[in-house]
């Protein structure tokens, strides 16, 4: 009896036949990934961009019959994806794609933040998926990425560590706002375009938005802390209109409240940044107001705004 | 008959005394509905309101018909705060009240983080019962500032001086490492020294110079290990006072922008009953006044 799974009980011809049938269907995934590139990298429809990322994003080019020696890491079409959809949006000149010489591998850079910081995804390589964007020298990743389940999430920890601490003395505090308003951008497209469900974090500058710190059980001497360096600056921190924490006005009709959020039960203890535009965010606050980064920074142990457990738990 | 007269007269005179006592109540009765405040302020202390308000110099006799409201007091208290507060809050614009049982009231100063719970406001007496403790604060505040330091200046330095001294004992840890090897050879240089007996007291003396440096050394490291510990005990000691220093500047702020200075601020305090009784006599003059 002829079995085809067992090459053993094949004729000559039947195992050419087989091996033909595989070299074929290599080679066919070979051109359907040279068709799923040619859509990243050309389209101009945002949902063929987008359809074309998130096949890209798990592709298995090889096969046992058919390889490839040069290829990009699955983490650079996310990169590709990135550029394109900010130039699909008008703002393609603000990221810089540079490819490697003699080697398949991709990085950014932010065009107002230069050779500052270099950036690319990295894979994650457990049964979650997805990608982080992070900065190749410090290692701080900023975000994390799932186009399979259409996911985007902010990491505070890092934004803050880059951006506010180790950037703060070689770069304005404007360049690093136009630098990261480039990637509040993409993940604004991603989630008002494509439905993607999205942790802004931080950078969130919607009034409705509780920014969870650390400890949700706050030391009284924290906000004491604020209060007497506010006071040097010339703000007054007051009690809060919910009677279960603190208000400071700012400049321009922002103000900056930190409650516990938990009427009964355990303790919750957030921060809010409200203004009339909803253009404000913590980050924002962080980068103008020096007593109260200072302040954030010299406490960062319990206040740290939480980012996604699950991501970056 | 005398007796059935004199009995008589008994009577007129419990009739009388139970008139005046309806009177009195249903004058304080007329008084709340036609929501007239003076006239409840002047039935609860008549001899105080001819003192004050009216400035008659002849003593009117007491006549205790005020205590027969005593027992209602919080009731009375809880209506006439309404305007009294009103009143206040235009004068005393710092000062915000709590009402934490029916006609007792709360003076919190300011609404700044962690305000001072201030003392209590008398609704009756139109009086403010500040807190002893909280007000002596104010007032040494107020007299510190002539010399341009806070209430807390002094503490703070003491405080700060004893974390450096502290920080400096841990700086000087490889000095101290140094100095005790060296006192260690020399202890050892000193065991090794002839013993004749008539030498044997300097040795001795020598010895214990070393031994008492030692000691003195190791005393210093064991406060320089837990000079950590210390410096972040110290951090908070300064935290608090500070935070009452920075109360107190705006609690002193706020009697500036009202008063000027303290000693207006004390003699508004104490002419308040006059000046809210006039007050409400001048408001009352266009209305319907009750009784008179």
């Amino acid at each position: 009896m002829i079995n085809e799974n067992d090459p053993s009980t094949l004729t000559t011809s039947g195992r050419l036949l087989n091996y033909n049938e595989a070299i074929k269907t290599g080679l066919e995934t070979g051109l359907t990934f040279t068709k799923l590139m040619d859509q990243l990298i050309r389209t101009t429809n945002p949902d063929e961009l987008v359809s074309a990322a998130t096949q890209l994003a798990d592709f298995q080019l090889d096969s046992d019959y058919v390889t490839f020696p040069h290829q990009y890491s699955n983490a650079d079409y996310y990169l590709l994806f990135m550029s394109r959809m900010l130039e699909l949006h008008d703002q393609g000149n603000q990221v810089i794609l540079q490819s490697r010489d003699h080697r398949e591998e991709l990085t950014q850079q932010l065009t107002s933040l230069g050779d500052r910081g270099t950036f690319n995804f990295r894979v994650e390589p457990s049964a979650n998926g997805g990608v982080f964007y992070r900065e190749r020298a410090t290692g701080q990743s900023l975000f994390y990425l799932n186009l399979e389940r259409k996911m985007l999430r902010f990491n505070s920890h890092a934004l803050t560590q880059l951006f506010v601490i180790d950037l703060h003395e070689t770069v304005p505090a404007e360049t690093v706002k136009t630098s990261v308003q480039v990637l509040i951008d993409f993940a604004r497209y991603l989630k008002e375009d494509y439905g993607y469900s999205v942790d802004f974090n931080i950078l969130d500058a919607a009034n409705r938005q509780n920014y969870a710190v650390r400890a949700a059980d706050l030391p009284a001497g924290i906000v004491d802390r604020l209060f007497v360096v506010a006071a040097q600056n010339d703000y007054m921190l007051t009690n809060g209109v919910n009677g279960n924490g603190a208000e400071i006005i700012l400049d321009e009709g922002v103000v900056v409240d930190i409650f516990n959020n938990q009427l009964s039960g355990q303790p919750e203890w957030v921060l809010t940044v409200h203004d009339d535009d909803q253009k404000t965010s913590w980050f924002d606050v962080l980068l103008k107001y020096p007593f109260m980064r200072d302040w954030y920074l010299e406490n960062l142990t319990d206040l740290e705004i939480k980012s996604d457990p699950l991501i970056f738990g | 008959m005398e007796n059935q007269e004199q009995q008589a007269s008994a009577a007129d005179i419990l009739t009388q005394a139970i008139a005046n006592k309806l009177d009195y109540l249903s004058t304080m009765q007329a008084a709340v509905q036609h929501g007239d405040d003076r006239k409840i302020y002047e039935l609860l202390d008549q001899v105080r309101y001819y003192q004050e308000v009216k400035k008659t110099r002849t003593k009117r006799a007491v006549n205790h018909l005020a205590e027969l409201v005593d027992n209602i007091h919080p009731q009375i208290s809880h209506y006439l705060s309404d305007n009294l507060i009103d009143y206040l809050g235009r004068i005393y614009p710092f000062f915000y009240y709590e009402e934490y049982t029916t006609g007792l009231f709360h003076i919190y100063f300011g609404n700044w983080w962690d305000r001072r719970l201030f003392g209590d406001l008398d609704v009756v007496n139109v009086r403010f019962d500040f807190d002893k403790a909280e007000y002596q604060k104010l007032r040494d505040s107020f007299a510190l500032e002539s010399q341009n330091q806070r209430l807390n200046t002094a503490k703070i330095e003491a405080v700060s001086a004893e974390s450096e001294r502290l920080q400096q004992l841990v700086d000087a840890q490889d000095d101290r490492d140094s100095q005790k090897a060296e006192l260690r050879d020399q202890l050892k240089e000193n065991s090794g020294k002839s013993s004749m007996p008539w030498e044997s007291g300097k040795v001795k003396e020598e010895r214990q110079t070393i031994i008492d440096q030692l000691t003195k050394l190791a005393d210093e490291d064991e406060k320089a290990l837990n000079a950590h510990k210390s410096i972040k005990a110290n951090d908070d000691r300064i935290l608090v006072l500070s935070k009452e220093d920075t109360i107190l500047n705006y609690e002193k702020q706020s009697i500036r922008d009202a008063f000027d200075d303290f000693e207006h601020f004390e003699a508004h305090n104490a002419s308040l009953y006059a000046d809210y009784l006039n007050s409400l006599l001048g408001k009352s003059e266009g209305e319907v006044t009750v009784d008179d």
